[in-house]
């Protein structure tokens, strides 16, 4: 227990980094140029998203490759039921959080069943089920092409607006997630993940909490595939599929999975990096890859590992199941 | 549904079994004795492909036969260096660290073809004495198919003998059982593993060359073959060969009924059978905990 109480000695200066961070996101439609306003605006997404699914990969230890299925859940409510019922883009904004946590009951339901690889396979298919589905399912989805539109309403439109708004909803859930970070189900979550058996023989309900926390982590990855809407203003079938659910996954590694804020550090390097280096090269891929295995083989902790939880232990040995 | 259409479709049903499970082969060889689910197995195939596509050009038909076996030892020379590089400094750390090591690969190998081939598509050419139809009983049938399918038979055959009949198939299959009182009788389990790793990649890659004549080849071939093969690896038993061989069959008699009846929904079906496999039997239809590739060890 001692590596959750670590963090809290440096309460005061993150504190003053954390109001100094959120004033500075809030200057920023009136410092940053447009085209870098928009990519931040994608960024706060991406940060939840990379933090809901850090939920599962780095609190619980339960590698999910499928988290982009509830992503894109997330984005085909707003997208579908424009399209289908001209459903106000409020409602189903608020109704897409609950369809991905409903999604995620099921899923979760099924592949906790499963432990560690061929819980990361069973979570994989599931995400690749829901793209055929996008993807097969012309008369309903459009298939590949996917849905474009005026789905957001024209305040949102606005690129400020639309950056505030975002802002707003991204600080509210990251709020959220850290109240259940460090709320004791979230340490019973940290607690199952170091020792599983200890855990059990506490009296912790394995299935129950690591359920809880899958449909925690589908209503905040559909939330976030929302806000990708309200970004982009279209759903289609590779939101949905494993080489998506692979990248909050990367931003958790780099960021340092252990660390409640290393995701969101992970999703602002990861996605900088990306649309800094697409203007200059083809090759941003294999940049990435490379930059991915420096890192798994020489910071176990993440980038800012050593930042935010300096007495964290590397934990290098496969004992999550132990 | 008449007596000819029945056959061609079941042949052509093999013929998709028969190159999945040669890709699917070396994904469960390398589970079987590494514990690693390599995400790169799919760029071995695609490499495999485009070295073919490379080595005979467009008109080149007399280089087929020889490069049918220098693309996937190309490959494979690829994957001894990624298992000396890379893969033997991870084999101790947790399943996370190996599958984001591996899709690492994926991303840099998706990258270098990009650049080394572009994003065209191209086309290989099979040499004359394997284009055209043959009849069945009445029903034509291309004489490319047939030969995925004697490939894949081959490639099945080797396998079990390499693996029950050779001291390096009992040393692969020691390993799989128990890697460390191997290595203390003497066995050097970590060249064990690396021609282990390395034979996955050659099988891979032999996938790739020999299913180039049947298809477009360029980059996203190995997306989508990778999700392939994980199907039926998994709905076969992960480490099991007949698994695979038997996860090959059930999905190609399943794209091809699902083609008939059902296409747009077809492929959702696939991932549902994985899904139903997995919940039931975790470890595959033929797959047993400890079992060395045939599962007749437990």
């Amino acid at each position: 227990m001692i590596s959750f109480s670590a963090p809290w000695r440096n309460i005061g200066w993150r504190l003053l980094i954390g109001a100094a961070l959120l004033i500075a996101l809030i200057a920023a439609p009136w410092v940053l140029p447009l085209p870098w306003l928009l990519v931040l605006q994608n960024i706060l997404g991406l940060a939840v998203f990379a933090v809901a699914t850090n939920l599962l990969v780095g609190w619980c230890g339960l590698v999910s490759f499928g988290q982009a299925a509830f992503y894109g859940i997330g984005a085909y409510t707003i997208a579908l039921s424009w399209l289908h019922y001209q459903t106000s883009f409020w409602l189903s904004f608020l109704a897409a959080p609950l369809v991905g946590g409903l999604a995620a009951f099921l899923v979760g339901l099924v592949a906790l069943r499963a432990q560690k690889l061929y819980f990361a396979l069973l979570t994989l298919a599931f995400s690749e089920l829901f793209y055929v589905i996008a993807e097969q399912q012309y008369d309903i989805t459009n298939g590949a092409n996917g849905i474009f539109g005026a789905m957001v309403p024209d305040l949102l439109m606005q690129p400020a607006l639309g950056y505030f708004f975002t802002l707003l909803v991204s600080v509210l859930a990251l709020s959220a997630l850290w109240q259940i970070f460090r709320s004791p189900f979230g340490l019973v979550l940290q607690a199952i993940r170091e020792k599983r058996g200890r855990a059990e023989s506490l009296g912790a309900n394995i299935f129950y909490h690591q359920l809880l926390a899958f449909v925690i982590s589908g209503a905040f990855c559909s939330l976030a595939g929302a806000l990708y809407v309200v970004h982009d203003q279209t759903a289609y079938p590779e939101l949905l599929d494993w080489v998506k659910s692979g990248d909050p996954v990367i931003m958790s590694v780099i960021g340092g999975m252990y660390a409640f804020a290393g995701p969101i550090f992970g999703a602002f390097i990861y996605q900088i990096a990306h649309d800094a280096l697409i203007q200059y090269t083809h090759d941003w891929q294999l940049f990435l890859g490379l930059f991915l295995l420096f890192v798994m083989l020489f910071l176990p902790n993440g980038l800012a590992g050593r930042v935010f939880a300096p007495r964290q232990p590397s934990r290098t040995t496969d004992d999550a199941g132990s | 549904m008449n007596a000819q259409t029945a056959i061609i479709e079941i042949l052509s049903a093999m013929t998709t079994a028969s190159s999945l499970f040669i890709i699917a082969a070396g994904l469960t060889l390398v589970f079987g004795a590494l514990r690693i689910i390599n995400l790169a197995h799919g760029s071995f195939y695609m490499i495999g492909a485009l070295l073919m596509a490379t080595l005979l050009g467009t008109s080149h038909h007399a280089l087929f036969w020889p490069a049918l076996l220098l693309a996937p030892i190309a490959v494979a020379a690829l994957g001894t260096l990624c298992e000396v590089v890379l893969l033997r400094r991870i084999y101790h750390r947790d399943h996370l660290v190996q599958l984001l090591a591996t899709y690492a690969l994926f991303l840099i190998f998706s990258d270098l073809s990009l650049r080394l081939w572009g994003t065209d598509s191209r086309t290989v050419a099979a040499p004359a004495m394997l284009t055209g139809n043959i009849l069945l009983r009445g029903a034509s049938f291309p004489i490319y198919d047939l030969f995925v399918i004697v490939v894949a038979a081959g490639v099945g055959i080797a396998l079990w003998l390499l693996l029950q009949w050779t001291m390096l198939g009992w040393q692969i299959r020691a390993a799989v059982e128990d890697p460390e009182s191997l290595a203390a009788i003497g066995t050097n389990v970590p060249l064990l593993f690396t021609l282990v790793f390395t034979l996955g990649a050659f099988l891979s890659g032999l996938g790739g060359a020999v299913v180039a004549p049947l298809q477009a080849v360029g980059p996203g071939m190995d997306q989508s073959v990778i999700v392939s093969a994980f199907i039926v690896t998994v709905i076969g038993g992960l480490g099991s060969i007949v698994g695979a061989a038997l996860g090959a069959v059930v999905i190609g008699l399943f794209q091809a009924m699902g083609i008939l009846w059902l296409p747009t929904w077809a492929p959702a079906f696939i991932f549902l059978a994985m899904i139903l496999v997995l919940v039931i039997r975790p470890a595959g239809l033929l797959g047993t905990v400890g079992s060395a590739y045939f599962g007749q060890n437990d």
